[in-house]
């Protein structure tokens, strides 16, 4: 789609601003009520979708001329030269999908989560890329990921010594961050090695492991993300790949639903799924106690964004004179089936651990405040949001936040709450390996 | 001509430049499009103007600066937060927007039952704060998303709980005003130094000024903190749900139980709703809720609602399963109540009280509706009254039409009128959603036990389409208002914000055309005393033209 493409549900849009607060029927605190990263920290109507709706109804007439259509009404067209503003409520989207939850508790015929991301193409096809982005786009092409300042030639680092089987049909994908970043390698190690001792096949791309580019297409990347695609699926098919096992919530939903649209014809499975199989099949055992209590934090790709993919090619079809259908009925890709317990059903069967909740949870969790590259491309913003959700965990009493991705977990180890405090980030993966 | 630069300036001293802006796609999301709004306005696709500046004050005092610039440099302005109807929005270009979105400050005070709120606590995060004290506070029919304080001081907000807990004008207690001129006033009790407890004293009471039956539209300066009754609520502190997004359910409470009263003619509707509202301690809630969607369709809708996948082309499915169909066709008049009990013996008192008002007026609960599933569905949504957006779900757009009166026994008469009126409409225009010509909603909604019943018709439209809002356009101007004046029901709800802006030039209405309009008003006294408070109060007209007014030198003799 392009952005024209969205006329019709920017004229469809309402003014309810639910896309602002989480369903509010889940609303158990007035504190933790709201939900969209950029309208908490900017607050202006302009960074919520709801006001894109609205303000791309004149960009879009400015691009096509036809401004003034109605003859009573002043229009005055802008580009994101004149509105820099707007450049950066776009640039800005974690495009988390909160909204896009919200809005569908009760609305058939709008996509907000899809209507964000195609603005971030809008902007980069008309010339408008951050010099970070600039920088992580060129780190794509040269050292295939977005991750500046790294070498492809260093990302296998973390693997050294471990026992990947070389016909292996399932393949362990650790995805970017856990490849480079010193900090989380030794839970890609852990988590490969976990999996191996509980009797799994496990292979490994070796030199074919690459980015994914799924942060790439959540900043609107959309050439830059087909291509990486196209190779990784060539290459998945080349090694004869069934299963795809990773323990990064980005590399999930590129390959479970990005991927899968593109041909990609994969069990794809994020590592807690697979830890959850294990251990209610008495494959994995745990051997010690880890008194702790402790939070989860639902990663917005791997929960309310973790649906599988549905093939869907059809037509808007008005049925009772205007009543608003879809031939075939189109997926809805409201949160409903995301992953939420595989993770919750993992930390509750490691023996001393107890689960308490935060109240925005599941597939009404607030953002980690990484999405979109947003922890380099607006670092404030981004520190702002991880604040605010350290906040909400550390008022659980748990000792440690828990989450299964891990740019959400960077982004929380450098966060403190609104009154300065720390919490301990835990992976997932750790967890379970302090249990082994 | 362009907003005032020097004035702009001043603003930004005041909330500092992080909070006001003049970029034009920030001001551009400042502009009521009505069809996206609760409008009442036609022609619905139409727009309110853009504002010259947006602005964001953190407190009262920085309210009252803005004001003040704005009397400086003669700067028209609006103040609003949750911006759900086009009265909230400016009325001409190089006005201010000021968005109250940074206030939401509320304070509790348990023992004399009220709470303090700020513009921007919604309807939801009160109840939901409130709740954890042990009660609960009077949702306007808008939904748990707009703004308490609006509803309270600007607009008439009744709603499903207005039958247990009174409607805004009942809810309003002290107020801090920041005055069309500047100055604050503070009023009631609040007024004479004192509490929040009391809006009529001691000290200046303007419950006749700023808050009547209809409130003043946000044309009289702002509001800034308002107290309002706290109503007991013996349910849980924190309302349990359970089931999978869209269905939310609320976990069974041996104390809350929610009744599809069912009818077998408009009198023993109107006997209930009287009955209900006679006694008032019946109810918790009563509202003809899902009946917006259309007489057809609205148990089929519930249905697909109740899936998570489930599909608006589902909805003929399940209206072809013989147990909804048979349902549907006793649903035809019907009204949902919820009641809570206080205690044991309330709750089994409120249980017999419902069945005897049934066998009196010869109605039945819904069978479809007393599944345990749509129960607690319903429930949630009722409690909550978070689900605004379904107004929009058919095809993006609705207008409500009909209106207001104090009479059920009035009103219930004309519903089936109004649905035959809807039925032919649909037999010859294609652009209304046709799922069932009554598409009537209204709240069980009393005044002081017995005075406004809302009958509002949904008329869904597409905006996308333009043969679809002429069709909307052309029902509520040339056969909805027109039964509307048969009956003496005055302006048809559709037109009742028509004043947003000109059918064909402008934006505003002036005082000339005010004149001329309520000149010949079946009661012209009330807009010549709105005329005499204006003076005093907002003489600058810096608010908008949404306060009805009539020079008494106009008055037909």
């Amino acid at each position: 789609m392009a952005l024209k493409d969205f006329r019709a549900m920017m004229e469809r849009d309402s003014y309810c601003n639910s896309c602002k607060w989480i369903p509010y029927d889940k609303i158990r605190s007035q504190r933790f009520a709201e939900n969209c990263p950029t309208n908490l920290y900017y607050q202006f109507h302009l960074y919520s979708v709801r006001g894109k709706w609205q303000a791309a109804q004149t960009y879009l007439d400015t691009q096509e001329g036809t401004l003034g259509k109605d003859p009573l009404i002043k229009q005055y067209g802008y580009d994101f030269n004149s509105s820099p503003d707007f450049l950066e409520s776009v640039q800005s989207c974690t495009t988390c999908g909160s909204c896009d939850v919200s809005c569908k508790v009760c609305r058939f015929n709008l996509e907000p989560l899809a209507f964000n991301i195609e603005l971030k193409n809008e902007a980069i096809l008309r010339g408008f890329v951050l010099p970070q982005q600039k920088e992580a786009i060129e780190a794509l092409k040269k050292e295939q990921t977005l991750i500046t300042g790294v070498k492809k030639a260093d990302r296998q680092a973390w693997a050294k010594g471990i026992n990947f089987a070389a016909d292996a049909e399932t393949v362990f994908f650790p995805g970017c961050k856990y490849s480079y970043d010193p900090e989380l390698q030794a839970y890609a190690r852990k988590a490969a090695e976990t999996l191996i001792n509980a009797g799994v096949k496990l292979g490994f791309m070796g030199d074919a492991d690459m980015c994914c580019a799924g942060r790439a297409y959540q900043q609107g990347f959309y050439d830059e993300f087909n291509a990486r695609a196209d190779a990784n699926i060539k290459a998945f098919q080349a090694k004869g790949v069934k299963t795809i096992v990773t323990p990064c919530a980005d590399c999930y939903h590129a390959f479970k639903r990005l991927y899968a649209a593109r041909g990609l014809n994969v069990k794809v499975l994020h590592l807690v799924e697979y830890l959850d199989e294990l251990i209610k099949s008495g494959d994995l055992k745990f051997t010690k106690n880890v008194d702790m209590v402790v939070t989860y934090h639902d990663p917005c790709h791997l929960g309310r964004q973790g649906e599988p993919y549905v093939a869907w090619n059809g037509t808007e079809k008005k049925i009772m004179h205007q009543v608003h259908t879809w031939d075939p009925p189109r997926p809805r890709y409201n949160g409903a089936h995301g992953i939420y317990d595989a993770p919750r059903d993992v930390i509750k069967s490691i023996p001393g651990v107890k689960l308490v909740e935060m109240e925005r949870i599941r597939e009404y969790a607030l953002c980690c405040g990484a999405g979109a590259n947003t922890q380099v491309n607006f670092p404030e913003f981004s520190a702002a949001t991880a604040s605010e959700r350290v906040t909400e965990a550390n008022t659980t009493g748990a000792d440690a936040l828990v989450t299964a991705c891990p740019w959400c977990e960077a982004n929380f180890k450098n966060a403190v709450d609104e009154n300065g405090n720390k919490i301990d980030v835990i992976d997932i993966i750790d967890l379970v390996a302090r249990a082994l | 001509m362009a907003f005032n630069q020097e004035a702009y300036k001043e603003l930004e001293l005041i909330v500092g430049k992080r909070y006001v802006t003049q970029d034009i796609a920030e001001r551009e999301c400042y502009r009521s499009i009505m069809a996206e709004s609760s409008a009442h306005s036609g022609p619905f696709d139409g727009e309110t103007p853009i504002p010259g500046a947006v602005i964001l004050p953190g407190s009262t005092e920085e309210v009252q600066a803005i004001v003040k610039v704005c009397n400086k440099y003669d700067i028209h302005f609006k103040a609003c937060t949750t911006f759900w109807s086009v009265m909230g929005f400016v009325g001409d270009e190089d006005s201010l927007q000021i968005d109250m979105k940074r206030m939401k400050k509320m304070e509790f005070h348990e023992r004399d039952q009220y709470v303090i709120v700020e513009p921007y606590c919604i309807g939801a995060v009160v109840q939901v704060e409130a709740m954890k004290r042990g009660f609960n506070v009077n949702m306007a029919g808008v939904g748990c998303s707009s703004s308490t304080l609006a509803g309270a001081s600007s607009w008439v907000a009744f709603g499903p709980s207005s039958c247990f807990m009174g409607v805004a004008s009942e809810n309003f207690l002290a107020v801090e005003w920041v005055l069309p001129n500047g100055e604050i006033l503070r009023t009631g009790s609040l007024g004479s130094g004192g509490d929040w407890f009391c809006g009529e004293g001691p000290g200046p009471s303007t419950r006749a000024i700023l808050r009547g039956t209809q409130g003043t539209a946000g044309s009289f300066g702002v509001c800034t903190r308002l107290a309002v009754r706290l109503h007991p609520w013996p349910g849980p502190t924190v309302l349990p749900s359970y089931g999978t997004i869209p269905a939310y359910k609320l976990v069974p409470q041996w104390n809350i139980k929610t009744y599809t009263l069912n009818f077998p003619d408009w009198d023993g509707y109107a006997n209930t709703i009287n009955y209900l509202s006679q006694n008032q301690d019946i109810a918790y809630l009563g509202h003809r809720q899902y009946n917006m969607w259309g007489r057809y369709i609205k148990l089929a809708m519930i249905k697909m609602l109740l899936d998570p996948d489930g599909q608006l082309a589902d909805v003929p499915k399940y209206m072809e399963d013989p147990f909804i169909k048979e349902q549907t066709e006793k649903c035809r008049i019907d009204l949902q109540v919820v009641i809570v009990g206080m205690t044991k013996r309330d709750m089994e008192w409120k249980e017999k009280a419902i069945d005897e008002i049934l066998r009196r007026v010869n109605g039945w609960k819904n069978e479809f509706m007393l599944q345990p599933e749509v129960q607690d569905w319903v429930a949630l949504y009722l409690l909550r009254l978070g689900h605004k957006n379904l107004n929009y779900t058919l095809c993006s757009s609705y207008e409500g039409s009909g209106g207001l009166s104090n009479n059920v026994f009035v009103t219930s008469q004309v519903m089936e009128e109004y649905h035959q009126l809807r039925e032919e409409f649909d037999k010859t225009h294609n652009g209304l959603a046709a799922t069932g010509g009554d598409s009537e909603m209204g709240a069980l909604s009393t005044l002081g036990g017995g005075g406004i019943t809302g009958y509002e018709f949904f008329q869904w439209f597409d905006r996308h389409d333009r043969s679809s809002i002429d069709d909307c356009r052309d029902f509520i101007q040339n056969y909805s208002q027109k039964l509307c004046d048969k009956y003496g029901f005055g302006t048809d709800m559709g037109n009742w914000n028509n004043t947003a802006r000109h059918p064909d030039t402008g934006y505003y209405y002036t005082q000339e055309e005010q004149n001329e309009m309520f000149a010949g008003a079946p009661q012209p006294y009330l807009f010549t005393y709105q005329f005499l408070i204006k003076k005093a109060f907002n003489p600058k007209d810096l608010c908008g033209s949404y306060y009805r007014t009539l020079d008494p030198a106009c008055l037909k003799k």
